[in-house]
């Protein structure tokens, strides 16, 4: 019998459950996963818990239904968190320590590493990851192994990105009123990086661009390390909102129209084409909106959020060493002409991002809106390392 | 201060409450002034209006230092003052200056407070030289943005559109200052002073209501050609040239003594909508001021992007809330849409939950 692992995304647009287990061939796989609409979410951050509760008994029930139907039973008690929101924040952090004797020794790498864990975050502030980068030993830096080196004072770069503890703690207070616990957060836009980036990909630079419903994540990766990450408070739901705004209609409409007209390159053809938008009623007339006036609210939108990613990764220092380009994921990944318009924009070749270490999501523009989420799961198995763990968090397992 | 005026001048941060003043001492008795400040100094020169001291505790008084937030922050402390200033007021004039603290911070709750007692806002702002550094002219981008959001009409004065690089510096801030406070004069005096062609305070609330932000420059000239002379300076006003987009409406002002011609007001006329377009909606007023104006023509034209209120000699209701493309006070919580209750997100100042096309200025055609 194998492991089962249960992650959960509270998204603006949409609440995912999947449940992740090991396949006699020895990779992860989906068992199950479930999604529906989120209610009493807004920008990443939940509004209404008695709403968010009311989505997460739902996935589950789903969950529950769909393994019921293929013969099996499991009770979920566990689930690990993706978060995202512009409450996430990413800060470089260093630990030093003096070398004890005139060469590194394994203790003193053990001293680095457990003096940066000691690192105290204020306490509205709850730690999503800690990311070790890279060791610098006196002047020297970026080195990946120093045990054995000579020198004075031995440094640990690393990153830390941490969420506002309160707005953890609403998920959390959410999941437990559905009987679910919330094991650990994760930082969505780090998940679907991993998830998604292989090794070669990581050492030559590769930003992970994750477009949310209510908030764009993004993780850039150099050297073989999480460089820089970052939410930006601005996601699908803003594209949405700003064609409603833009041609007086309902958010279903703009959703609509975002999704199957919408394009976030402006391109020289369709200048007078005309796009028929059906009434919300069926005494409504149908009317119709200029393709071009369309594609210039929709690439104003996104132009100007890869601008402020841009600035974002060039005060940073990383955006000239992403080598090997970026890499979407995310449910507003696969937008029409967003990838062109992210070669403009940022200077990198863009890919769809597909989960690599996680099968039964689907393929394409599908399967990268599963991200993070796989990423979870993914994490959840490498953590593994107390099988017994797991078989306390679930109830029963699949027979 | 004038108690039948229903209108109030309000000056904020340093520079901004002394071009006020500067308005109110050239006009006399007629303009019901209110300073706001951080700085207790502003005080010690302000021998016309009332000086309210923002966020003493706070600030203790010795200005916001730069910090937009603080500044915001000190006037939010001071909320009741502020409010007992505009008691009585219908119609509110704010100038300032952006770049520093006080005069971004402070305005934008100014603006908040004057929205949510109902009294619409026309906004006068500088924004800073160049030279002034990138921090100066970033907090002035941003929170130029957030003003549009806030008042019903604002107007951005570029000072860097004013003068040339061989300019002596005390003549450049001079020139700033002058055009501001003429233009603000002139528009006072519009209202105050009214002529065959009046603009009182109800047509001028209809006029700015959602107009957002627009571009304006004044000319004055003598002789007998000064209409033509007039024209031609405000057509070749930098000010007028600095705008994204096509001109949709324009209030134009002219003042003269008693020698005022009607062909002169018409030139004046033709040539603007000639040079902006004859479908823009235009609004005229006249100003007959013999003491003020003998032999001389003075014009403020001001032009919006977005036809906004009921346009002159319309019977047409107001376009207020369809197809929109700038940012007013009640337009605030309409263009954020669906994240008007939510928490903001914000960049360098700006507002990112109103629509990218609408915080820009894009015309997006349809």
């Amino acid at each position: 019998m194998s492991n089962i692992y249960a992650a959960l995304e509270l998204g603006t647009t949409r609440t995912v459950l999947a449940l992740g287990e090991m396949s006699q061939s020895g990779r992860l796989k989906v068992a199950a996963h479930a999604e529906i609409p989120s209610t009493g979410v807004r920008k990443s951050q939940i509004l209404n818990i008695d709403q968010v509760s009311h989505s997460i008994r739902s996935v589950l029930r789903e969950i529950e239904k769909k393994q019921m139907a293929t013969g099996s039973t499991v009770t979920i008690a566990n689930a690990y968190l993706v978060v995202s929101g512009q409450h996430v924040k990413a800060e470089e952090t260093q630990s030093s320590v003096t070398v004890s004797g005139a060469k590194v020794t394994a203790e003193d790498v053990n001293a680095v590493s457990e003096a940066l864990h000691s690192v105290a975050l204020p306490r509205d502030r709850e730690l999503l990851e800690l990311q070790e980068q890279a060791y610098g030993l006196d002047a020297l830096e970026g080195i990946s192994s120093p045990k054995g080196m000579s020198g004075g004072v031995l440094k640990l770069n690393a990153i830390q990105i941490h969420a506002d503890r309160n707005r953890i703690n609403d998920a959390r207070t959410a999941a437990a009123n559905a009987h679910l616990e919330i094991t650990e957060p994760l930082f969505a836009a780090s998940c679907a990086g991993d998830e998604v980036l292989g090794e070669r990909e990581k050492q030559s630079g590769a930003l992970v661009l994750d477009f949310g419903g209510g908030s764009t994540g993004f993780a850039a990766y150099c050297d073989g390390y999480l460089a820089h990450a970052g939410v930006i408070g601005v996601g699908g739901d803003h594209v949405t909102n700003d064609i409603a705004q833009a041609f007086q209609t309902t958010q279903a409409q703009a959703e609509e129209l975002k999704i199957s007209a919408a394009r976030a390159a402006l391109s020289p053809d369709g200048g007078d084409e005309r796009i028929s938008l059906a009434g919300t009623t069926p005494l409504m007339e149908t009317r119709t909106v200029s393709r071009k006036a369309l594609d210039i609210v929709v690439n104003a939108r996104l132009k100007e959020l890869l601008g402020i990613i841009r600035e974002n990764l060039e005060d940073a220092d990383v955006l000239h060493r992403l080598r090997h380009g970026a890499v979407l994921t995310g449910a507003g990944a696969a937008m029409n002409g967003l990838d062109a318009l992210v070669h403009r924009e940022l200077g990198l070749s863009p890919r769809l991002g597909t989960p690599l270490h996680v099968d039964g999501f689907g393929q394409g523009a599908e399967a990268a809106s599963f991200a993070a989420i796989a990423g979870a799961l993914s994490y959840a198995h490498r953590n593994d390392d107390s099988k017994s763990l797991f078989q306390t968090i679930f109830g029963g397992f699949f027979k | 201060m004038n108690g039948s005026s229903t209108m109030i001048l309000i000056g904020v941060g340093g520079a901004g409450c002394s071009i006020a003043q500067e308005v109110a001492r050239g006009f006399g008795d007629g303009v019901r002034l209110a300073m706001f400040d951080t700085d207790a100094a502003s005080g010690g020169y302000a021998a016309e209006g009332e000086f309210f001291l923002v966020g003493g505790d706070r600030l203790s008084g010795q200005g916001s230092g730069g910090d937009i937030v603080g500044a915001r922050l000190a006037a939010e402390d001071s909320a009741e003052a502020i409010d007992a200033a505009f008691e009585g007021s219908r119609l509110a004039v704010v100038v300032t200056c952006l770049g520093g603290g006080t005069g971004g911070g402070a305005t934008l709750e100014t603006l908040k407070r004057l929205s949510r007692h109902g009294i619409p806002s026309i906004v006068f702002a500088t924004t800073p030289f160049a030279f002034e550094g990138e921090k100066r002219l970033k907090n002035a981008r941003g929170i130029m943005s957030m003003i549009e959001e806030e008042a019903s009409a604002a107007f951005f004065l570029p000072l860097d559109k004013l003068v040339g690089g061989e300019d002596n510096m005390n003549e450049a801030l001079a020139r700033a200052r002058d055009t501001l406070s003429s233009a603000i004069s002139l528009f006072w005096r519009l209202v105050e002073k009214p002529g065959y062609i009046k603009l009182d305070e109800e047509r001028l609330r209809q006029i700015i209501s959602d107009a957002g932000r627009g571009r304006f420059a004044v000319a004055s000239a003598t002789g007998p050609d000064r209409a033509k002379k007039v024209a031609d300076a405000l057509l070749s006003s930098p000010l007028l040239s600095d705008g994204s987009g096509p001109v949709k409406s324009i209030l134009c002002g002219v003042l003269a003594g008693d020698d005022l011609r009607l062909s002169e007001i018409s030139d004046i006329a033709d040539t603007l909508k000639s040079a902006f377009g004859d479908k823009c909606a235009f609004d005229l007023a006249t100003v007959n001021d013999e003491e003020n104006f003998a032999g001389r023509l003075s014009t403020v034209a001001m032009m919006f992007e977005t036809a906004g209120g009921k346009a002159a000699g319309s019977d047409e209701a107001p376009q207020r809330t369809r197809h929109r493309h700038r940012v007013s006070s009640s337009a605030g919580s309409l263009v954020k849409g669906r994240f008007k209750n939510a928490e903001p997100t914000v960049w360098n100042g700006e507002n990112l939950d109103i629509p990218t096309y609408v915080r820009k200025s894009i015309n997006i055609g349809r």
